[in-house]
């Protein structure tokens, strides 16, 4: 089943043509790994595919307009002022914090559920940012850059969560410059530039 | 709604510098303000509504300060515009708690300082119904600055939408003189009822469209 498409998109900054009539589709239990060069525009390519950014030309279909999308960008969306549990808490309804703080333990994160998060290393706070997609339910994770910051554990429990939700019929679109462990489409942007 | 709500409360609870910062000051000014000039009592009664009116609009323009600009920074913006599709609701519920937890406060303040200088006990009310929804509009107002300019400083759209506060000024004086004086009390509050549901309504749809631009 089709949970996103796109349809000779075109994206234009500032005079500067980021990528042409790029097409592309994801299914169910199919990923999408877009690669570049640092500003061949990955992440614009993700906000555009979210609807975050307007696209110049072409036309993005969602399989509904209530399709469930996790989605974890460059910023971490976490509050440097609470703790993890308290940032924990904002993001999750009841039915959905018990599997948050599972997540907490399995990255190593529950000694430091009481701290500041503003006081954990970048790592750790990559991982509570990655806890939002990872115990939320949803047909497509959208990941921009997900292994950066992280050690190998967690870069393989990563994978591991890739292969389960892939094999449940999720669908996945991540940038990385990390080949991740998964079969996924590749898109390099740099050869769709103009 | 409730969600939202929740979230920002939450937030707003634990960032103690946004609430208790403006209510300090708020405090410090009208105390601070007799003290520090050689005055009668009775000339200071007559003028004391002006430094609540002054120290109002300064603690509603320091409130409504960080007001988007951390959730831009940090990203939060982004996700609530995923799951919302706009940010209609979230302002709405940003701004409503703001007035709930930093406006209502305020005013209660302003009311309490206005009896202690010579308001007759009877006007608390009326005092304090003034102040709170004068709060509501300038925090309308203010939060609009602050989308504007999100990404240079939101302090610089404060200061740009200033000029959008001054008719707000201008209500509430009129207002406190109606207390003062006894007349046309309910026809002032009534306008200014009718200008907060307005602005309450269009204002996070002015708010919503300004954050769109900025995030996209």
């Amino acid at each position: 089943m089709k949970l996103i498409s796109a349809q000779n998109i075109s994206y234009r900054i500032n005079e500067k043509m980021l990528f042409h009539n790029l097409s592309l589709e994801v299914c169910s239990g199919e990923g999408l790994h877009i690669k570049g060069r640092n500003g061949s525009g990955k992440s614009t390519l993700l906000k555009i595919l979210l609807g975050i950014t307007s696209v110049s030309k072409g036309l993005i279909e969602y399989k509904n307009q209530d399709l469930k999308i996790s989605y974890l960008g460059h910023k971490n969306a976490i509050k440097n002022y609470l703790t993890p549990a308290q940032n924990l808490q904002l993001f999750f309804d009841d039915l959905s914090l018990t599997n948050a703080f599972k997540w907490l333990e399995k990255l190593d994160l529950y000694q430091v559920q009481d701290e500041l998060t503003a006081n954990l290393s970048f790592g750790q706070q990559k991982k509570l940012a990655l806890i939002r997609v990872l115990a939320q339910s949803s047909e497509l994770i959208v990941l921009d850059e997900p292994f950066v910051g992280l050690d190998k554990a967690a870069s393989e429990l990563l994978n591991s969560f890739f292969h389960q939700k892939l094999s449940e019929g999720t669908g996945l679109i991540l940038t990385s410059h990390i080949q991740p462990s998964v079969e996924c489409q590749v898109i390099e942007l740099d050869k769709t530039n103009v | 709604m409730f969600r939202l709500i929740k979230i920002e409360s939450s937030k707003l609870f634990y960032k103690l510098k946004s609430w208790l910062g403006p209510m300090l000051i708020m405090i410090l000014v009208l105390t601070a303000f007799p003290l520090s000039i050689d005055i009668s009592q009775f000339d200071l009664e007559k003028f004391y509504f002006s430094i609540i009116v002054v120290s109002l609009l300064m603690t509603s323009f320091l409130a409504t300060e960080g007001m988007f600009e951390e959730d831009y920074e940090d990203g939060s913006l982004e996700q609530e515009y995923l799951v919302e599709k706009d940010f209609y609701k979230v302002v709405l519920s940003k701004i409503f708690v703001y007035v709930c937890f930093i406006g209502v406060p305020i005013a209660f303040i302003g009311a309490i300082f206005s009896f202690a200088n010579g308001v007759a006990i009877g006007n608390f009310i009326n005092v304090f119904i003034s102040l709170s929804l004068s709060n509501l509009l300038l925090f309308n107002l203010f939060a609009f600055g602050n989308a504007l300019s999100i990404n240079k400083g939101a302090m610089l759209g404060i200061l740009t939408t200033l000029p959008l506060a001054l008719p707000v000024i201008i209500l509430l004086g009129t207002a406190i003189r109606s207390i003062q004086y006894g007349n046309s009390f309910l026809e002032i509050i009534s306008l200014m009822i009718g200008m907060g549901f307005l602005i309450s309504a269009i204002m996070p749809l002015i708010i919503s469209t300004t954050l769109k631009t900025h995030i996209d």
